[in-house]
C-alpha cells in the first residue's frame, strides 16, 4: 500500500500558525520589565581603541547600563580560532565591528544613548585586499600573521597526469561574497533568572552550538545557560556560530539581570552578519581528447575577513569537494585563507561548494567547447557512479548524476537549442548547465555525526518528538513528523515537535550540512520503531495474541489474521501506563552514520551519503544594455528520496533564485573596507517579477544509507546556479565571464573585447 | 515629542490611541497592539514584510506613521483570515509551498490580497508584478505564485 504520508507534498506542520502570523520570531518576543538593546559600531577598518567615554550614555534617562570591551570577559570565543570577545578590546579590525552597548528602556533611547558614547580611536593602516595580504609591508590583521589557514591535498601523480592529456587548460576564476539576506534580521531576547540562570531565545540554526558558544564567551558553564530556538526566519549558514548579536545580548541580560531584547535593523544586520567566503580560484585541468579527466591542479586564495570563524572549514570544502564528483585521480590543490580588515566571512548554503563549483563547471564547458564535445556528455563520461571510492575516499552510496543530467537537459530541449542557429541580432539567447554535489551530513564536526530523537507517545496515543535539531523553514519538523505518524500509523496531525530546548531536548549539532534528514529521519525513524514495538507488545498482553500479528492503522491497533481483534491506539497507550506503573511510552533513539573521520591528508569517508543535482538554464543577452536574463531554468536535485516532494521543490526553487542573485545581481561594494550598499535597496536580491517561472524535479536513486533512501535536500540545490549561467552567457555571445557577479560592464567590456578580436583578425 | 490621538479600526475593532507623533505605524501595530504578525524586515519600504491592509489598500507601514492612519480601516495579517476560516489565500499558501520559514508570508498575503482585489483573474506575469514590492528568500517565489493563482481560481469559483 502506497503510504499516505511518506513521499506526499504535505504543507509544513508550521504552516497553519505562519500564515495566520501567529508563528512567533525571537524579536516578537516581549517580556514584563524587557529592556532594549542597541551596539556601537567601529567606523574604522583598524584602529587601536584609545578610550572610550560613557559617561554621556550613562547618564541619559533610560539608560540602564552601558558597557564596552572593557567590561566583557578575557576569554575569546572562536570555532578553531578563539580570537573574539564579545566586545572588542584594545582594537577594531573592521568597519562595523561591536566596541560598545547600551541598554535602555526603549529602543529610541538606546540609540540616543549610542549617539552619546565617545570613542578615542587611534587609526591603524588596514589590510583591505586580500591579494596583498602576503605582502612585506601589509597591516597585520593578527599578531601570528594574515595566514589564516593552508590546506594542501595531493593524490595520484599529477604531473604524469598532465603529461598524458591532449588539452590543458588553465583559467581563473573569481567570487564575491554574497549576503545570506534571511528575511529576519537577527534578533535575540536574553534573560536572567532569580537563580542566576541565562536563558536565551535567539535565531539559530542550532541552539546546542549557541549555548556552547555561549559557554565561551561570557566564560561560565554550559548548563548555566539555556537556549531555545523560536521561529526562525531563514538561515542559509549566516546563523550557525558565526554571528555576534546574540552573544551580545546574552552578556548585556547578566549585566542588567533583567530581559533584553536585541533585535537587529537590517542596516546592523548587514554590518554584523556573516557573508560567504570570496575566493580566487586557479584551475589547471588536463584531459585526454575522449574528455576524460587525467590531472587536476587548483590554487585557491580565500578571505576570511577579520576572524576565522568557519571559513577555514568552508575553504576545505573549496578545496576538494567536487574532486569527488568525478571519477579522477590526480589532483593537487592549495588553499589559503587569508585575514583581511573586513567584515568576517564564513558559512553560507553550499559551505564553499559553489565558490569551487563555478569555476570547475566553467572550465569544464571551456573543455568541452575545445573538445569539440557536448558538456553534458563531459560530465557523464567522467560522472562519480553508485558504488564507487572516490578519490578522497568516498563511498558512493548512491548517484542520480547521470538521471539529474537528463532530466534536466530533456526539460530545456538541450540537443534542439544547442543546434539552432545563431540568430544575431541585439537579444541573443543561449543554454548552458552545470551539475554539482554536496555531502548529506559530515563527521568532521567532532568526529561523530549522529543525532539523537525522543519520543513520547500520550495517553491519547498522539505523538510529540523532542529534538535539537533545527527547522529554520526547510521542513525538518514536517520530515521528522511524517516519519513519526508513518511509523505509528496514526495522522500527521497527531504529532507535535517541540521547539529545540538545551534543557529539554537530546544533544544535536543542528541543521547544518544538510545533515539533518539523514541522520534526524533515521533516529526518528528507530524511535518510532521502538515506541511502536512497545504499543504492540501492550496490545498483545491486552488483546491476548500474538504482538507479530498486530499492527497499527489510522490510529487503530489491529490483528492482521482476526478482523475482531483490534483496539483502539489511546486505550493501548493508557494501558501502557497503567500496567507500568505510571510509565508512559517514552523512547530515545541515536543514530549514529558509521562514517570514517579524514585522515590528516583529508581522506575519508566523511558523509553517511552524497546528493547531486545539475540544472540547464536558458539566458537572453542583452548586447546593447549587456543585461542578462535567466527566461528559462530546471533543476533536479538527486535527494535519495523525497519524504515531501513540496518540501524538496521548495528548497530547489527556492536556492536556484539565490543562485541566480549570485551570479548576476548581489554585490557587495566596498569602499575602503566600508559597506556601501548594506541595505535592501541597494543590495538587489531578485524578486518575483524579475525571475521566469523556477522549474525543478526530482531523482530519487534510494540512498541505503539514508532513512527510507533519503538524501539532504537543501543546499546541493544552490552549487550549479551560477556557472549553469555563465556558461549561458558563453553560448549566447561568446563571452566567457570568469569573475563573478556577471554584471551589465563585464558583458559589454567583453563584447567589445570580441569585437576588436574579430576586428583585428579580418 | 508631541503626541497625536488616533482613532482608527484595526481588523474590525476600533481603537483609541495617544501616539507620539513620530511614532511608525508598524511600530505602533507591532509593540502598542502586540500584533506581532506584521514583520519588519528593512525599515525602509523595499521588503514589504510589514505590509497591512488600510482601507483595503497594501501599505507598507513602516513608510507611514501611526499618526497618518487616523480614521482609516487597518486590516493585518491576524484579521485576514482565522484558524477556522482561513482565507482562500492563506490555504493555497500552505497547500502550494507558498512559505517556507514564514517571515515575509504575512507581507505576501497582505499583498496578495490588495493584487486579487483588483485583479481577481491575474495572470503568472501580472502576479509577480504584484509581487515586485516583495521580498522572499526561501522559497524562489514559485509556491507563492502557484498559491496566488490558485486562490484566484477557488475564489473565482473554479
Ligand atoms: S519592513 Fe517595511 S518594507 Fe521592509
Ligand atoms: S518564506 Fe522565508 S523569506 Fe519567504
Amino acid at each position: 500500500m502506497a503510504s499516505t504520508v511518506i513521499g506526499q507534498p504535505v504543507p509544513q506542520v508550521s504552516a497553519l500558525e505562519k500564515v495566520q502570523g501567529r508563528a512567533v520570531y525571537a524579536g516578537d518576543l516581549a517580556f514584563p520589565g524587557m529592556l532594549h538593546a542597541r551596539v556601537l559600531r567601529s567606523p574604522y577598518a583598524h584602529a587601536r581603541i584609545r578610550s572610550v567615554d560613557v559617561s554621556a550614555a550613562r547618564a541619559l534617562p533610560g539608560v540602564k547600563a552601558v558597557v564596552t570591551g572593557a567590561d566583557v570577559p578575557e576569554r575569546r570565543w572562536g570555532v578553531a580560532h578563539k580570537q573574539q570577545h564579545v566586545l572588542a578590546k584594545g582594537v577594531v579590525r573592521f568597519i562595523g565591528e561591536e566596541v560598545a552597548a547600551v541598554v535602555a528602556t526603549s529602543e529610541s533611547v538606546a540609540n540616543d544613548a549610542i549617539d552619546l558614547i565617545n570613542v578615542d580611536y587611534e587609526p591603524l593602516d588596514a589590510l583591505l585586499n586580500a591579494g596583498s595580504a602576503f605582502d612585506d609591508d601589509a597591516p597585520q590583521v593578527h599578531a601570528e600573521g594574515n595566514l589564516a589557514h593552508e590546506i594542501r591535498i595531493a593524490r595520484g601523480d599529477v604531473d604524469a597526469g598532465f603529461a598524458s592529456a591532449d588539452l590543458i587548460h588553465e583559467d581563473v576564476y573569481s567570487t564575491q561574497s554574497q549576503y545570506p539576506g534571511y528575511m529576519e534580521p537577527m534578533a535575540t531576547v536574553a534573560t536572567v533568572d532569580g537563580t542566576g540562570k541565562l536563558t536565551v531565545w535567539t535565531a539559530t540554526q542550532s541552539v546546542f552550538l549557541a549555548r556552547q558558544r555561549l559557554a565561551e564567551a561570557l566564560d561560565r558553564p554550559v548548563s548555566t545557560i539555556r537556549v531555545h530556538q523560536p521561529a526562525v526566519g531563514g538561515g542559509f549558514g549566516g546563523k550557525i556560530v558565526e554571528e555576534r548579536s546574540s552573544v551580545i545580548a546574552a552578556f548585556l541580560a547578566t549585566v542588567v539581570d533583567r530581559p533584553v531584547r536585541l533585535g537587529l535593523s537590517r542596516l546592523e544586520d548587514f554590518q554584523s552578519g556573516c557573508f560567504s567566503v570570496p575566493t580566487r580560484i586557479r584551475l589547471k585541468m588536463g584531459m585526454q581528447n575522449d574528455g576524460r579527466i587525467v590531472a587536476k591542479e587548483v590554487d585557491i586564495l580565500a578571505e576570511c575577513g577579520a576572524y576565522a570563524g568557519l571559513a577555514p572549514e568552508v575553504m576545505l570544502v573549496t578545496a576538494m569537494r567536487s574532486d569527488n564528483m568525478q571519477r579522477i585521480e590526480n589532483v593537487r590543490s592549495r588553499a589559503r585563507l587569508v585575514y583581511t580588515h573586513t567584515m568576517p566571512r564564513g558559512a553560507f548554503r553550499g559551505f564553499g561548494g559553489t565558490q569551487m563549483l563555478f569555476a570547475l563547471n566553467s572550465h569544464l564547458a571551456t573543455m568541452a567547447d575545445k573538445l569539440g564535445i557536448d558538456p553534458v556528455d563531459l560530465h557523464r563520461r567522467n560522472a562519480i557512479r553508485t558504488g564507487d571510492t572516490s578519490v578522497h575516499g568516498w563511498s558512493i552510496g548512491s548517484c542520480g548524476l547521470p538521471e539529474c543530467l537528463d532530466q534536466v537537459t530533456g526539460a530545456i530541449g538541450w540537443s534542439a537549442k544547442r543546434e539552432r542557429p545563431e540568430t544575431g541580432g541585439v537579444l541573443r539567447r543561449g543554454i548552458g548547465m552545470a551539475a554539482a554535489m554536496h555531502v548529506s551530513g559530515n563527521r568532521t564536526m567532532g568526529n561523530w555525526d549522529g543525532s539523537t530523537v525522543t519520543l513520547k507517545v500520550n495517553e491519547d496515543g498522539r505523538a510529540v518528538i523532542l529534538t535539537a535539531e533545527s527547522d529554520m523553514g526547510q521542513g525538518a519538523n514536517t520530515m521528522l513528523s511524517q516519519i513519526c505518524a508513518e511509523e505509528l500509523g496514526i495522522p500527521l496531525s497527531h504529532v507535535t515537535v517541540l521547539a529545540p530546548d538545551t534543557d529539554t531536548a537530546p544533544y544535536a549539532l543542528g541543521s547544518i550540512a544538510s545533515r539533518v534528514t539523514v541522520n534526524a529521519g533515521h533516529a526518528m525513524l528507530k524511535a518510532a520503531k521502538q515506541a511502536r514495538d512497545q504499543i504492540l507488545d501492550a496490545a498483545a498482553a491486552k488483546l491476548g495474541c500474538d504482538a507479530a500479528d498486530l499492527s497499527i492503522v489510522e490510529g487503530v491497533v489491529q490483528s492482521t489474521v482476526n478482523d475482531n481483534l483490534f483496539a483502539p491506539l489511546p486505550e493501548i497507550c493508557r494501558y501502557h501506563i497503567f500496567r507500568h506503573g505510571g510509565e508512559g511510552i517514552l523512547v530515545t533513539a541515536t543514530h549514529d552514520p558509521r562514517t570514517v573521520m579524514m585522515d590528516k591528508d583529508h581522506y575519508g569517508n566523511i558523509a553517511p551519503a552524497y546528493s547531486f543535482a545539475a540544472q540547464a538554464v536558458e539566458v537572453e543577452v542583452d548586447t546593447e544594455t549587456g543585461q542578462v536574463q535567466v527566461v528559462e531554468t530546471w533543476l533536479s536535485d538527486d535527494c535519495g528520496r523525497a519524504i515531501n516532494p513540496l518540501a524538496v521543490h521548495g528548497q530547489s526553487n527556492g536556492a536556484a533564485v539565490q543562485a541566480i542573485g549570485w551570479a548576476l545581481h548581489e554585490h557587495l561594494q566596498f569602499e575602503d573596507g566600508r559597506l556601501m550598499n548594506g541595505n535592501l535597496a541597494d543590495y538587489t536580491m531578485p524578486t518575483a517579477d524579475a525571475l521566469p517561472r523556477v522549474n525543478s524535479s526530482i531523482v530519487e536513486s534510494n540512498d541505503p544509507n539514508g532513512p527510507l533512501g533519503a538524501k539532504g535536500a537543501s543546499e546541493t540545490a544552490i552549487l550549479p546556479g551560477a556557472p549553469a549561467i555563465a556558461n549561458a552567457v558563453y553560448d549566447a555571445i561568446g563571452v566567457r565571464i570568469t569573475d563573478l557577479p556577471i554584471t551589465p560592464e563585464k558583458i559589454l567590456a567583453g563584447l567589445a573585447a570580441l569585437g576588436e578580436k574579430n576586428h583585428a583578425s579580418v | 515629542m508631541r503626541r497625536k490621538t488616533l482613532s482608527i479600526t484595526v481588523n474590525g475593532e476600533p481603537v483609541e490611541a495617544d501616539v507620539p507623533a513620530n511614532r511608525l505605524l508598524s511600530e505602533f501595530i507591532r509593540e502598542d497592539l502586540a500584533l506581532t504578525g506584521t514583520k519588519r524586515g528593512c525599515e525602509t519600504g523595499v521588503c514589504g514584510a510589514c505590509s497591512v491592509l488600510v482601507d483595503g489598500k497594501a501599505l507598507k507601514s513602516c513608510l507611514c506613521l501611526a499618526a497618518q492612519a487616523d480614521g482609516a480601516s487597518i486590516t493585518t495579517i491576524e484579521g485576514l483570515g482565522s484558524r477556522d476560516d482561513l482565507h482562500p489565500l492563506q490555504e493555497s499558501f500552505m497547500a502550494c509551498g507558498g512559505l517556507q520559514c514564514g517571515y515575509c508570508t504575512p507581507g505576501f498575503l497582505i499583498a496578495a490580497a490588495d493584487l486579487l482585489a483588483r485583479n481577481p483573474r491575474p495572470s503568472d506575469d501580472e502576479i509577480r508584478q504584484g509581487l515586485s514590492g516583495n521580498l522572499c528568500r526561501c522559497t524562489g517565489y514559485q509556491g507563492i505564485v502557484d498559491a496566488i493563482r490558485e486562490a484566484s481560481e477557488k475564489m473565482n469559483g473554479h
